[in-house]
């Protein structure tokens, strides 16, 4: 009954070409809602995601990653004294503002780093390496932050202001595809010299997060559950932990989750009901038709196929070229700044509903065949 | 002989009360093989209806339909398409074919409805077209064609899988009086020469002139 299916779709071209282009825009919607979404919650999470750390250290109350307050460094000590504790680092995250070459200022987020451990290092570089700013005003910037701060060019000097203090830094690497959830450029930098500029404004000792290494074998949970126990003027999470925190904040605590979640299942429904109508649209046009083949011998779910099979046909066809426009738009999208992640698993996770949707909106073609009476056939 | 469709005391009652409409009343009916049998009636005498329990998609309120000997009044909605898949061809009025389909495709239809293999259909569904007058115009579709030619692509529909009933619903209504002649003829040598059981409805004459025999409905009553 494919055959019969396709045979119908494709006699009607223009009704199909509507239908594509419906059902191709509504997964052009949802594909982008849903790839802005993961984009920018894996930029949310990148540092966390990539730092080779088994618990986080915070303090007290922190929303996100983004968020951090500085607590005392001597903290490290007690984490260290946990016999799971395989190495412990410190990582430093403070806001600045840079200066451009036309004057202007850009904020930044500074985070200071371990040079030694890599602790907290970028993770993608195109020029230079991350062990570069060891042991001076050295600063890596990521090749994102090009359209805000302009041509970065190694050997170069800016001047960053942090509680203005300001203080010049040379730009010694280039990283790669590291970007804010809050789309402020990063400034990556040498520990010691973020943790000296703080010390200077009047923030000495201070850390943003403490994270740990555990020995294998041990259960990261346990140990956070203990370093909770042991640090109850701190925040303890386990790596996956502290990244359900960061998404959950940003997605249901600012409202920004259900914003993405609304649009795509506004498209969703759109996209399936499209199909529906359409579908619906000509099943009643071929009553006729399918009362004929009532009439000379085919059973309901025969006739079901040929309606579900129609259904299936826009789903995929629809989502194969929506496939094929996002990403078409992918590098360009993210060029343009703009947080930008699809993977294979999501790709078929939105065709599953989106077939869903189709199939859901095609039932109710199914009612008007199965009440379909085929002595009609005989009335000319 | 056993008559290839007998339907015995069958009646067909519509609504309740009031609104009791009796369509088809204690009809009964043999329909031999190598006859064309036309049902005869004016408007509102049941004929449709009768044809439609003869074709097993409509339940008779009473009554039994045999068809080759087989009782299948009683059989269940999910086993009468079967019946009428293997037993029943039919010819409409208003033709019926698929507007997205060829000539040849629309007899395939069917075919592949019986599980007839695809190779098999096209060649299958070319020497009934060709049976028809139509070889040439497989390839086209039915806007294509003209109205004998749709009716005699309807015929050929009716005949593929060969079944040994073929009921039709006023054939000659939408043609032209030689395209109708012509349309009877096929009708006739299907039953003299191939064997088939025919039973048609219609009010035109050179049915009349043509057919083996002739039921005449009045108010659901077998007249004669």
């Amino acid at each position: 009954m494919l055959w019969l299916a396709l045979k119908m779709l494709f006699h009607e071209k223009i009704r199909l070409a509507i239908t594509l282009i419906g059902i191709t825009v509504s997964a052009v919607l949802v594909l982008v809602q849903v790839a802005i979404y993961l984009g920018s919650m894996r930029n949310a999470t990148a540092l966390i995601l990539h730092t080779d750390a088994d618990i986080w250290v915070t303090s007290r109350n922190i929303q996100t990653f983004d968020f951090a307050l500085p607590f005392s460094e001597e903290v490290i000590d007690r984490v260290r004294a946990l016999p799971e504790v395989e190495r412990a680092g410190k990582i430093l995250l403070a806001y600045g503002n840079l200066k451009l070459p036309d004057g202007g200022l850009e904020q930044v987020q500074m985070i200071g780093y371990n040079p030694n451990t890599g602790l907290g290092a970028p993770w993608a570089m195109r020029v230079g390496n991350a062990a570069d700013v060891k042991g001076g005003d050295f600063m890596i910037l990521d090749e994102s932050a090009e359209p805000r701060l302009g041509p970065l060019t190694i050997g170069s000097n800016w001047e960053l202001d942090f509680a203005n203090r300001p203080q010049s830094f040379k730009l010694v690497g280039i990283s790669q595809g590291i970007r804010s959830f809050t789309t402020s450029p990063i400034v990556f930098m040498d520990y010691n010299a973020l943790s000296q500029w703080m010390a200077d404004v009047g923030w000495p000792g201070q850390t943003a997060f403490i994270v740990a290494k555990l020995r294998p074998g041990s259960n990261a949970s346990r140990v956070a559950a203990a370093l909770r126990r042991e640090l109850p003027d701190n925040d303890v999470f386990t790596r996956d932990g502290f990244i359900a925190k960061s998404v959950k904040y940003w997605t249901i605590e600012t409202g920004l989750g259900m914003a993405f979640f609304l649009t795509a299942l506004l498209a969703t429904v759109i996209g399936g009901s499209i199909v529906g109508q359409t579908i619906y649209a000509s099943t009643i046009e071929h009553l006729r038709e399918f009362g004929t083949l009532k009439a000379i011998g085919a059973r309901n779910g025969e006739i079901y196929q040929v309606i579900f099979s129609q259904a299936v046909i826009g789903a995929v066809a629809g989502y194969g070229l929506a496939t094929v426009v996002v990403l078409s738009a992918e590098g360009t999208v993210e060029r343009a700044g703009v947080p930008f992640h699809l993977s294979a698993a999501v790709f078929v996770a939105l065709f599953v509903v989106l077939l869903l949707a189709c199939l859901g909106s095609a039932y109710f073609s199914v009612g008007k065949i199965r009440t379909l009476d085929p002595v009609s056939v005989f009335k000319g | 002989m056993e008559p290839a469709l007998l339907v015995k005391n069958i009646s067909k009652i519509y609504g309740q009360g009031e609104n009791r409409v009796v369509a088809v009343d204690s009809v009964t009916l043999a329909l031999a093989r190598r006859e064309l049998l036309l049902i005869m009636g004016p408007s509102g005498s049941g004929k449709t209806s009768l044809l439609s329990m003869m074709g097993c998609i409509l339940r008779p309120t009473s009554g039994e339909i045999y068809i080759e000997g087989r009782r299948v009044s009683d059989l269940s909605e999910a086993d009468l398409p079967d019946v009428r898949r293997h037993f029943l061809g039919f010819v409409f009025q208003a033709f019926n074919l698929f507007p997205a389909l060829t000539a040849a495709e629309n007899i395939e239809l069917v075919l592949r409805l019986k599980r007839v293999d695809k190779a098999q259909s096209r060649v299958i569904a070319r020497d009934l077209l060709a049976r028809v007058g139509l070889a040439k115009r497989a390839h086209l579709y039915p806007a294509d064609l003209s109205g004998g030619e749709k009716q005699r692509t309807a015929l050929a529909r009716a005949l593929a899988g060969d079944p040994p009933i073929v009921l039709a619903d006023e054939p000659t209504a939408n043609l032209d009086s030689k395209t109708g002649k012509d349309i009877i003829g096929l009708l006739k040598a299907l039953a003299e020469e191939s064997g088939k059981a025919v039973a048609v409805v219609s009010h035109d004459p050179k049915v009349e002139a043509l057919a083996h025999r002739i039921a005449l409905l009045e108010d659901g009553k077998l007249m004669a």
